[in-house]
């Protein structure tokens, strides 16, 4: 709070210098909001039993309050903008006044709060002439705690939902199509941005568009893009992701050949390594005394072997 | 050695000696190696050996070492400084002015040159005079100590440098340094005794960068900071006698792994490969127990290291306790294909550590025994591991090969005897090298070597039983171990030495059994037998008539007489006969044991002891015959045809359980497109419990089969529904399932079956496009996400089976191939070609296994005529940088272009590859595959052969690749491949040549000459070594040398040359020549061992790198000085000729002796030589290094 309010006081200072030339109709307005808001600090200050106030701590509270209704506004456009949208939405305050250290939980009670004070409606000079729109279906009545003099709820048919369901996809064939496809689509899209943006070979001499190969460029250790495939990494990602699926039963074949055996083989050191942890355990506790000469440590000169 | 006294040493060993004869002179009892530089930047090494040497004649003066390409700064004996003579005839193996270019010729000298530097037969190319003070000392018998303080500059051969360009210290780029090289290459690196049969214990001591690990043979006693902490030494000591030729060294900032298993077990990676290491070494532990338990014996060196390093020479290499792998070898736990791989890599590389390693071998001619033993008992790991099918089906996959390689070529011979005096009756006269030592054999013979040395042992076992074979192994394990134990008795170190009468005892007196007749047929005799069969079911006397011919006439065939087993399934059961093979029998009658009975339905009892049910009808009625198999247990090297009915190989196929026997008949059935054949096939590839390999090949079978019979083909295309059904979605049969590939046989058979089903054809001859459609709905519907595994084989394999589809383009008047008139179908492929190549780039697949498979896809396309023939593509990814199995895809692609587009610019850059690419394996297998796949061969017309062809590839075998014996051999198989055994057709007539010879005048006019005609002043300095002798060495050579004697003046203007060169470069060199009279004659005053040696050694230590980076300055520029001298070179060139014949210095080689003694007037042409050399260097830096230009600085008259 003592963060919003120092810089708070820094805006303040800053329309205040501006104040100075109050011919200015953004300046009007200015001043009018202040105003609305000293009545309101005021309000807030009787609701909670002061009978009046010094001058100098009401512009002090109406000077808070505005800078926190400001940055409010101010963070709620940044998290809209962040996703793109040029309207904030509910939640964006919401995020907002979360962000702000606000307890969100607890603003309906408040404002549903018995001994509030209601301000009235500021004068309206002239009341803009509001076309007459076609009514459709019975308007909302305000509830309880919004004054009469807020704007009346739209026509219901421009908020109320109605829900209708789509079954979604669900057929095997459709789905490993639209993968499929999807996966392709992305990599030609990805493989042409690449050879749009760089360097390309071409099959024909004619033509390097149709089939652009990206060109070949050496790497300077190729073995390690060769062994340590990147692919093979995001494979790893995504199974750590869909955890085992051993759904295949068919692994009756436990019959002669190399490949069993090997499995078998690779399934024992995997066990033995994974699945063990106790023999792992044993193995790093022995970790200290394995002597192994490229284990030792590097023995300092011996001051008699001269150079 | 057991001291032989006076007796002079013998060479020839023979055969049923008891012990070893050393063929030297002295026994060499230890050695200690010090590298105490390595400069990675340079690729240079700096180091010192000692050898702990004992005389065994009491007259010895002269030592004889190997060494190749170290620059050698000074020797001494006993701290005495010692005079050498360098002199290296396999360097340039021909003198260039010959104008011989064929390659009988090259062969007989190259096989000569490589005798005359042999260390089994004494020899070394590094000759070490003891100083006369020390006689006394050698005639008493006593002990003597050569130090030998060397350099190492840019080898091109021995020593393999990978320093990746990039940014950073050394170890964080990643490079390092390892040995490597062909049979007996130590000689590379440092000077030694580089044979497999001079043992001696070792002290090896490496000072490496502090984030350095140097890896070596023997145990790693310590490691100690240098004063400035910047660096540390590896002391090594292997107490275990050993052969120079098995030492090895990896120095590189390798990450550590001590095996988990077995502690004194470490294995090293390049950093950021740890956890493929892990999971590559893993399985290492059960190699081990299982060699050690059938070997009863326990693994002889107290640790063993594993290294693997990148651009490997080989993919395994054994060295005494540690191997050298690739590091291409290394994989995940997600990839299938790899993993038998490399841990039957693993297995070779440890059972070479029994045999061939601890157990060395006596002479070349006893390697067959090492490499024997070494591949049995690794069949043996394969036969526990993979199981008997895998085992059988790989004794028949080698059998199949060597059979092929030596009808092809002509025979292997196991145990070359080479009798003392009859050098015409070689024993491989049908071969275009020599095969006397292991460096002048071409590779390809050299593996088949190897492949039927380990069959021979097989059928060594077959003979004795396993059991024994076993405990012959045993007993030379421990006769080796016990010898190896005998620290301080070096003459019991000769035990731990192999040969084939030593073998051969050993199995008499462990079996009991004679197994002369099968050594005297399989080793001491090459070729294989060729065996036609055919029969004929005599139903009256119910006997099997058999006839069984042999063709014994072709190449590489012999003629085979001794038991043979044949097989006959009957109705009643499965009979074994052994039948006598005899001089002139051709018929064996077989009596049948049942009777034809049709009706009864019975089960038929099988050989292994099962019972089938069989569908009879498909046989004959009145035969009892289901079918008959000539020597099923592979017991003979051999082919055999064998004629039977399409019935019988159909139940040969569905019915005998063993897998070659189902193989064989899988390939008969190729000739009988039948539907009873189609549907053989299709059950067996249905069938799950049948071995996987024999589902794979009954998919092309099934291929073929389909395409005789495409006209009266009914149903979907072959396997087609077949995938659908083991593969594809029950609900959706036109999706295959998503990948799971827990079932690696299942996994096999899904990748192969799309590669088969392309290959099929429909009437018009193109693959239907049904075929097409399901290939690429399975690329398409291909999903991966939930699998174990890696799909990039699969995926690679797709891309094989689009590259199946394509047939030749219909084309029009040889119109050029655009995107326009592109095929439909083939634009398809192409998209997915496209794609999945450019997905590499963002995505590589390991091992890049996609981008190999699309290269060789396009070239596929291009060879068709879909797409427009073009190298460019290929060439860029066959540049150096790219991973070795694409590179190596590429070139294949640029040789095949090479050879279809007859395109002379390719051939020139692969020719220019095979000479500077920094990759040893690159180049060796440009030129393999340039050899499997000439662009000409010498029985065609080509605009590619000419003469200017010749002479470049006539220069790459005879001096280019003299740094490594592989890639000489290589060359040697190419030109043969090229231009045949005598000279290549495309020269001009040799007449012309002759001429040339003997008219000198004319010599000056022929253009080729011309350049060639220099003062022979510069010979001497530019020649890399092989002949600069030193002062004071006129000892008498042996008789076999008086030839050689040394000429001390020319040497001596050759060494005054170089300490003039630089002043003199501006002006001509003939006028010159008197300034270098007084110099020579002087130092040829010097007594011999200049005294000036002892008080001024170090000074000469820096000088070689500077005058090395003089000289080669001054080789450039000596060319156009040369070229300006010509015109006025007639003259004076006669004049010198005249003057100085008499001491020109002779070269090394007998024939060219012979050569020179017969025309003596022509002295100046080995000026032509010379000045040859000096050409090359400008071009080879490896000629600098040689060591003799090191020596030379160290002349006498320089040091005045």
């Amino acid at each position: 709070m003592a963060d919003t309010a120092s810089t708070a006081g820094a805006g303040g200072s800053g329309t205040r210098s501006g104040s100075k030339q109050s011919t200015n109709p953004a300046d009007n307005y200015y001043l009018a909001r202040r105003r609305t808001l000293q009545v309101v600090v005021s309000s807030l200050l009787t609701e909670a039993g002061f009978e009046s106030a010094e001058k100098a701590s009401v512009e002090t509270l109406t000077e808070m309050l505005q800078s926190y209704i400001s940055e409010i506004g101010r963070s709620a456009k940044s998290y809209c903008e962040h996703t793109a949208r040029t309207q904030p939405t509910l939640s964006d305050i919401v995020v907002t006044l979360v962000e702000m250290g606000f307890n969100v939980d607890t603003l309906p009670a408040y404002a549903k709060r018995s001994q509030r004070m209601v301000i009235t409606a500021p004068p309206v000079t002239n009341q803009p002439v509001t076309p007459k729109a076609l009514t459709a279906g019975q308007n909302r009545p305000h509830p309880p705690h919004i004054p009469s003099h807020f704007p009346e709820f739209p026509d219901p048919h421009t908020y109320i939902k109605t829900p209708t369901y789509r079954e979604p996809v669900s057929d095997y064939q459709v789905l490993r199509e639209k993968a499929a496809s999807q996966r392709r689509d992305v990599e030609r899209a990805l493989t042409r941005f690449m050879a749009k943006t760089g360097e390309t070979q071409s099959l024909f001499k004619d033509d390097i568009s149709t089939f652009p190969l990206i060109a070949a460029r050496p790497f300077t250790i190729p073995y390690l893009t060769a062994l340590l495939p990147s692919e093979l990494e995001m494979q790893q990602m995504e199974e750590t992701d869909s955890s085992e699926q051993d759904e295949q039963p068919d692994m009756e074949n436990l019959a002669l050949h190399i490949s069993t055996d090997e499995s078998g083989a690779e399934k024992e050191n995997t066990s033995v390594l994974h699945q063990n942890p106790s023999l792992a355990g044993s193995r790093n506790g022995e970790e200290t005394v394995i002597d192994n000469p490229y284990l030792r440590p590097v023995k300092k000169p011996k001051i008699r072997r001269k150079k | 050695m057991s001291p032989t006294g006076s007796e002079p040493p013998r060479m020839n060993r023979k055969k049923g000696d008891k012990g070893f004869e050393s063929p030297r002179p002295y026994k060499l009892t230890h050695q200690v190696v010090c590298i105490n530089n390595i400069n990675f930047q340079r690729k240079s090494v700096v180091g010192f050996v000692e050898l702990t040497v004992f005389p065994t004649v009491t007259n010895l003066n002269r030592i004889k070492l190997n060494s190749k390409q170290c620059r050698i700064y000074r020797v001494r004996v006993n701290d005495l400084e010692a005079a050498f003579i360098y002199n290296d005839p396999t360097l340039e193996v021909c003198h260039s002015e010959s104008k011989q270019r064929n390659l009988n010729y090259f062969s007989n000298a190259y096989a000569a040159a490589v005798s005359a530097v042999d260390p089994d037969a004494g020899n070394g190319e590094l000759c070490i005079k003891v100083p006369s003070e020390l006689w006394k000392h050698v005639d008493e018998l006593k002990v003597l100590k050569i130090h030998i303080n060397f350099s190492l500059d840019q080898p091109k051969g021995g020593l393999h440098f990978v320093v990746p360009s990039v940014e950073g210290s050394m170890a964080e780029r990643g490079a390092h340094v390892f040995s490597c090289g062909y049979q007996n290459s130590t000689r590379f690196w440092f000077p030694c005794v580089d044979s497999y049969s001079e043992l001696c214990t070792w002290k090896l001591e490496f000072t490496v960068d502090a984030a350095m690990v140097a890896v070596s043979s023997g145990d790693l006693v310590e490691t100690v900071y240098t004063h400035d902490m910047r660096k540390k030494t590896f002391h090594y000591m292997l107490s275990i006698p050993t052969a120079a030729s098995n030492i090895s060294l990896a120095i590189g900032p390798f990450e550590i792994l001590v095996d988990p298993y077995m502690h004194e077990v470490t294995h090293f990676c390049l950093p950021q490969l740890l956890p493929l290491l892990k999971h590559t070494t893993s399985y290492l532990h059960e190699v081990f127990e299982f060699y050690e338990e059938i070997l009863t014996c326990r693994y002889p060196y107290s640790c063993f290291k594993t290294v693997f390093i990148d651009e490997a020479y080989v993919e395994v290499a054994a060295y005494a306790s540690m191997s050298i792998f690739s590091t291409n070898l290394l994989h995940s736990a997600m990839i299938i294909d790899e993993t038998p791989l490399t841990r039957r890599c693993l297995a070779q590389a440890l059972a070479q550590q029994f045999f061939g390693c601890f157990i060395s071998r006596m002479s070349w001619s006893d390697e067959w025994v090492l490499k024997g033993i070494s591949g049995y008992i690794y069949g043996l790991w394969m036969k526990k591991t993979f199981g008997v099918n895998e085992y059988r089906h790989w004794i028949k996959e080698e059998l199949d090969k060597i059979v092929a390689y030596e009808l092809k070529t002509g025979g292997v011979l196991l145990h070359p005897i080479f009798g003392g005096g009859k050098e015409k009756d070689n024993p491989a006269s049908h071969l275009h090298f020599s095969i006397k030592h292991p460096h002048t054999l071409s590779w390809e013979y050299y593996t088949m070597f190897q492949c039927k040395a380990h069959l021979v042992m097989r059928l060594i076992e077959n003979r004795i039983s396993m059991e024994f074979m076993l405990q012959v192994f045993n007993k030379l394990l421990s006769l080796a171990s016990t010898a190896s134990s005998q620290k301080f008795q070096s003459h019991m170190w000769s035990q731990m030495l192999v040969s084939t009468s030593g073998f051969l005892k050993s199995i008499s007196n462990v079996s009991g059994k004679d197994i002369q007749p099968l050594i005297k047929q399989w080793v001491d005799q090459s070729g294989v037998v060729k065996f036609y069969g055919s029969f004929a079911f005599n139903r009256k006397r119910n006997v099997l008539e058999l006839e069984i011919k042999q063709d014994y006439t072709s190449p590489g065939t012999q003629k085979y007489v001794g038991p043979l087993k044949v097989t006959v399934q009957e109705l009643d059961g499965s009979f074994n006969h052994t039948l006598q093979i005899e001089e002139n029998s051709l018929k064996h009658d077989i009596p049948c044991h049942s009777k034809s009975r049709r009706n009864k339905k019975k089960k038929i009892p099988l050989l292994n002891g099962e019972e089938a049910d069989m569908d009879l009808s498909a046989m004959d009625a009145d035969s009892p015959l289901l079918w008959i198999r000539i020597d099923p247990d592979m017991a003979v090297l051999r082919k055999v045809e064998f004629e039977q009915a399409d019935f019988m190989w159909q139940y040969q196929l569905r019915y005998e359980r063993d897998v070659v026997a189902q193989q064989e008949s899988i390939l008969a059935l190729e000739k009988f497109p039948t539907p009873a054949s189609r549907l053989a096939l299709t059950d067996i590839l249905e069938q799950e419990q049948c071995f996987y390999r024999v589902r794979m090949a009954a998919c092309f079978c099934l291929a073929k089969i389909a395409n005789s019979m495409v006209s009266t083909w009914t149903g979907p295309p072959a396997m087609k529904s077949l995938f659908t059904r083991m593969f594809c979605c029950k609900t959706c049969p036109n999706i295959v399932r998503t990948n799971n590939f827990l079932s690696f046989q299942s996994y096999f058979l899904q990748k192969t079956m799309p590669v088969a089903m392309a290959l099929l054809r429909d009437v018009h001859n193109l693959c239907p496009k049904e075929v097409l459609t399901f290939v690429l709905d399975l690329i398409k519907y291909n999903d991966n996400r939930k699998n174990k595994f890696s799909d990039n084989y699969y995926r690679a394999e797709m891309i094989d089976a689009l590259a199946n589809s394509v047939t030749p383009a219909v084309s029009v008047n040889n119109e050029v191939r655009t995107l326009d008139n592109l095929n439909p179908d083939v634009r398809l492929i192409l998209e997915e070609i496209t794609r999945f190549l450019n997905m590499e780039k963002l995505l590589p697949s390991y091992r890049h296994t996609i981008t190999v498979s699309c290269l060789r896809a396009i070239r596929v396309l291009q060879k068709n005529g879909h797409v427009p023939s073009d190298p460019a593509l290929f060439k860029s990814y066959a540049e150096y940088g790219h991973f070795v199995d694409i590179r190596i895809a590429a070139l294949e692609a640029v040789v095949d272009y090479t050879k279809v587009d007859r395109s002379y610019e390719e051939l020139q850059w692969l020719l220019n590859m095979i000479q500077n690419d920094p990759v040893p394996y690159v180049r060796h297998k440009i030129l393999n595959m340039l050899t499997k796949n000439p662009p000409f061969t010498k029985n065609t017309e080509s605009p590619l052969c000419n003469e200017a062809l010749v002479d470049q590839l006539w220069k790459l075998m005879n001096s280019g690749t003299s740094h490594d014996w592989r890639l000489r051999c290589g060359a040697v198989d190419l030109y043969f491949t090229l231009f045949g055994l005598s000279r290549p057709s495309c020269l001009p007539l040799p007449e012309l040549g002759l001429v040339l010879n003997l008219k000198e005048k004319k010599a000056v006019l022929n253009p080729t000459i011309i350049p060639e005609a220099v003062s022979g002043s510069q010979e001497a300095s530019s020649n890399p070594g092989s002949h600069i002798h030193l002062a004071g060495f006129q000892n008498p050579f042996s008789s076999s040398q008086d030839e050689e004697e040394v000429d001390m003046d020319t040497v001596h203007d050759s060494q005054a040359f170089i300490s003039h060169h630089l002043s003199m470069l501006e002006r001509p060199s003939t006028p010159g020549l008197p300034k270098f009279r007084p110099a020579s004659a002087r130092s040829a005053l010097l007594p011999p061992r200049a005294p000036g040696f002892e008080g001024t050694p170090t000074p000469t230590l820096k000088p070689p790198w500077a005058l090395d980076l003089a000289r080669k300055g001054a080789g450039k520029e000596q060319v156009p000085l040369e070229m300006s001298a010509h015109p006025a070179t007639a003259a004076p060139l006669s004049a010198l000729s005249k003057e100085s014949p008499s001491k020109h210095s002779e070269h090394h080689h007998h024939h060219h002796h012979e050569h020179r003694r017969k025309k003596k007037k022509h002295k100046h042409k080995h000026k032509h030589k010379h000045k040859h050399d000096s050409r090359e260097k400008g071009k080879e830096p490896f000629a600098f290094s040689s060591p003799a230009s090191g020596r030379s600085v160290r002349s006498p008259s320089l040091s005045d």
